[in-house]
């Protein structure tokens, strides 16, 4: 029963399959979509276990973004008048308007979510090591244009959300010494949030950043493949090259002399053997439509559940109580808040704390973290290697410290900013009627 | 660590590949439904049958199913409320009886001064003209600032419906000395002058410095209020009730007498300071003292065609 279905799937959805290794590589190599994995993969990279396929997830949720976004794209308006209207009209009259917003939206707040949790995965497996460096350096780059990417977006609808979380969020970045107010009035195009920020902000979310990410995710892959692969095959590679081996016989002479033996012995650009390995296609292919398959369906099922927020239309002149900053930039929003110290009449603010200081050294830090790392080989590519133990806890409590400041941010945090319990009564806001 | 065979990864994939697939069609397949089932559906198809009940066949046949809209851009108005409401316009045609929301409007007399295809719903009704479900065109959803002005909502202030609703009439008819149909604010605007406003308060760029300006007092944020001493809801239009009464007991320490007014024009002098904002209606809209007493044309018993299908 289950080969006859899986005979007739195949002949619906599947209508080629390699007869032999050299098709399988073939196939790979030859085609514009697939050359960019490798021929053979290792199967430990394969294993859900080790990646959780997380980077996977991540790319699949921009792909499932750049479609959606594209799609939404000719229908948005990035003018101050008609933004608000033309996202109205996406949520009640455009056929699958609403669907494919929510979709867009939940793809985003999900790949902001999905590259930090990639990135711990790296962290924790200590798969930034030796010559993935680079790669890791990428990474936190993509990182970032995922964060202003998200933010850029979170704008466009120009309701009171959009407008006075732009607001909290440039006012956080205009603390920064020196540069802050010019990087401010760069962003905005002026001193508050209007026209021109929502042309800014318009422009760099459809064309530059998400073109940047393009790029820097295609040489984020390529790097991989340059590194010999996922770090996972680390060990098993360490183990294979202790193995003694057997030079292969030759006729020849050593090459001019300068090499042992009578042959020039190559090894493998993964350094795995055959066992070791099975072939990109359909494997690797397979899995990655069926990741791909997750992700989208998760992505379409939330938005069949829950409707991306869309508030009043953007008001300068009345601020929400509370106005918070988008939820990744929330802990930040929440360092400021409670560094700020009253002392009588004078107030510090504690923007630079919470703005400057705190995001600026994580940064440095993940920026050189790998330089510093002084592990060894054997814990390249293993989940909570013990040698790594130490590392692995610092990188932890920071991580639960940021959650941490993001629920009491986004819950905990009511009106005039002060702390409720979810279950404690909140004031009622005066209305107008 | 040995290798896996290659069959092992099949057989581990291809079997959530089809559960994922099939979940993939089923997921499209609801978001299809719900394209499908939108909450208007139902009563065009049972205005189509009204109006065939009512021997207007020729209308039914060319009724199509879709969303409905008043767009007039002058105002940046977009009213899908007539996507439900199909019946706005067929007064005299079809029986005041219809429950809603297929009833006509029940004023025609007025629409006669006001024509749908101008003015559309919201411009007197607030709420959400692009919604298309009956709770986001009434409620508007989180944080939107102008839900329409219900019979509920006018009880919760003391109001009529109608006495609630000239607030807005008077977004135009400011200037007016008097308006038919706006009791209230009529009433009001006789109060200001009775009781000489205009020494201390600054409207319109008329009157005394010694308190507050008073010329776009509707838009105040309702958070500039202090409601520490308001016994009654802490709204804007409670605020100002309570404070007509006794201007003393609301802002301790005020120069603005008591003035001890009953209750009714209290909320009449609160509707009018809510509908003195910063609207920018196209000149075109704001009346002319002459053109006031204008007759008004009989409705005509023609199939109107005011709403167009927004699509």
């Amino acid at each position: 029963m289950a080969t006859s279905v899986q005979r007739w799937w195949h002949k619906l959805v599947w209508p080629w399959s390699p007869l032999s290794e050299r098709e399988a590589s073939e196939a790979i190599v030859r085609n514009l979509w697939l050359h960019w994995f490798p021929a053979k993969v290792s199967g430990r990279s394969m294993s859900w276990s080790y990646s959780l396929w997380l980077g996977t997830v991540a790319a699949s949720l921009f792909v499932i973004l750049t479609v959606t976004g594209v799609m939404l794209m000719f229908f948005y308006v990035p003018s101050t008048e008609r933004a608000y209207g033309s996202i109205k009209d996406l949520q009640y009259a455009v056929s699958f308007g609403r669907i494919l917003r929510n979709q867009h939206r939940w793809a985003a707040e999900g790949m902001v979510a999905l590259v930090f949790i990639h990135m711990a995965r790296v962290f924790f497996t200590g798969a930034y090591r030796g010559a993935r460096v680079l790669n890791w350096l990428v990474g936190v780059a993509l990182l970032l244009l995922t964060l202003m990417l998200s933010f850029t977006g979170y704008l466009l609808p120009w309701d009171q959300l959009a407008y006075w979380a732009i607001t909290v969020g440039t006012n956080i970045a205009s603390e920064a010494p020196v540069l802050g107010p010019t990087f401010k009035y760069l962003l905005l195009g002026g001193h508050f949030v209007g026209q021109q920020t929502l042309l800014r902000f318009y422009v760099l979310h459809v064309f530059f950043l998400p073109a940047v990410v393009w790029i820097l995710f295609a040489y984020h892959m390529w790097r991989v493949r340059k590194d010999g692969g996922l770090a996972a095959i680390e060990p098993l590679r360490a183990m294979r090259r202790a193995e003694p081996k057997e030079m292969p016989r030759s006729k020849s002479y050593s090459l001019f002399g300068l090499t042992p033996g009578t042959s020039v012995a190559v090894m493998s650009s993964m350094g795995l053997e055959e066992r070791d390995q099975v072939a990109s296609s359909p494997n690797l292919t397979r899995r990655m439509i069926l990741v791909f398959l997750v992700v989208f369906n998760i992505t379409l099922l939330l938005s069949l559940l829950v409707n991306a927020p869309l508030e009043g239309p953007a008001n300068p002149s009345v601020t929400p109580n509370p106005a918070k900053a988008p939820w990744y930039f929330v802990w930040l929003q929440e360092l400021v808040a409670s560094t700020t110290v009253h002392l009588g009449k004078v107030t510090i603010s504690g923007g630079l704390v919470g703005g400057i200081l705190v995001p600026g050294v994580l940064l440095a830090a993940l920026i050189l973290w790998p330089f510093f790392d002084r592990s060894t080989v054997s814990a390249e590519g293993v989940w909570f290697a013990r040698e790594r133990t130490r590392q692995n806890v610092v990188f932890a409590v920071i991580t639960v410290a940021i959650i941490i400041l993001i629920i009491v941010g986004m819950y905990l945090r009511g009106p005039y900013w002060r702390l409720y319990w979810p279950w404690s009564p909140r004031p009622v806001l005066p209305r107008v009627l | 660590m040995p290798g896996r065979p290659e069959q092992s990864f099949e057989r581990e994939d291809f079997a959530w590949l089809v559960v994922m697939s099939l979940v993939f069609f089923a997921l499209v397949a609801i978001a299809l439904w719900r394209e499908y089932a939108t909450p208007w559906r139902p009563w065009q198809r049972q205005f189509k049958l009204t109006l065939a009940h009512a021997g207007r066949f020729d209308d039914a046949r060319k009724f199509h199913l879709g969303i409905r809209q008043i767009w007039n851009p002058e105002l940046g108005l977009v009213d899908r409320c007539v996507s439900c409401h199909l019946g706005f316009e067929w007064g005299g045609i079809l029986p005041a009886t219809l429950p809603q929301p297929l009833t006509p409007h029940p004023a025609p007399a007025f629409m006669a001064h006001h024509p749908f295809e101008r003015f559309g719903c919201t411009t007197c009704h607030a709420g959400q003209g692009w919604a298309t479900t009956a709770y986001g065109a009434h409620e508007g959803g989180e944080g939107w600032e102008e839900p329409m002005l219900s019979k509920q909502l006018a009880e919760s202030c003391g109001l009529s419906e109608g006495e609630l609703i000239q607030m807005r009439c008077n977004y135009c008819h400011r200037r007016d000395v008097s308006t038919d149909g706006m009791d209230s604010i009529n009433l009001a605007k006789k109060l200001i002058k009775k009781k000489k406003c205009l020494i201390c308060h600054t409207i319109e760029g008329q009157g005394g410095h010694t308190a507050p300006d008073l010329t776009y007092e509707g838009d105040k944020n309702p958070e500039l209020f202090d409601f520490s001493h308001v016994t009654g809801p802490k709204t804007v239009f409670n605020w100002h009730v309570e404070h007509f009464i006794s201007a003393g007991k609301i802002a301790p320490g005020t120069a603005m007498p008591d003035f001890n007014l009953p209750p009714e024009q209290a909320r009449a002098l609160a509707l009018l300071m809510l509908s003195w904002r910063r609207i920018n209606y196209p000149p075109q809209y704001i009346p002319q003292p002459a053109a006031q007493s204008a007759p008004s044309p009989a409705p005509t018993a023609s199939a109107p065609q005011t709403a167009s299908p927004a699509h």
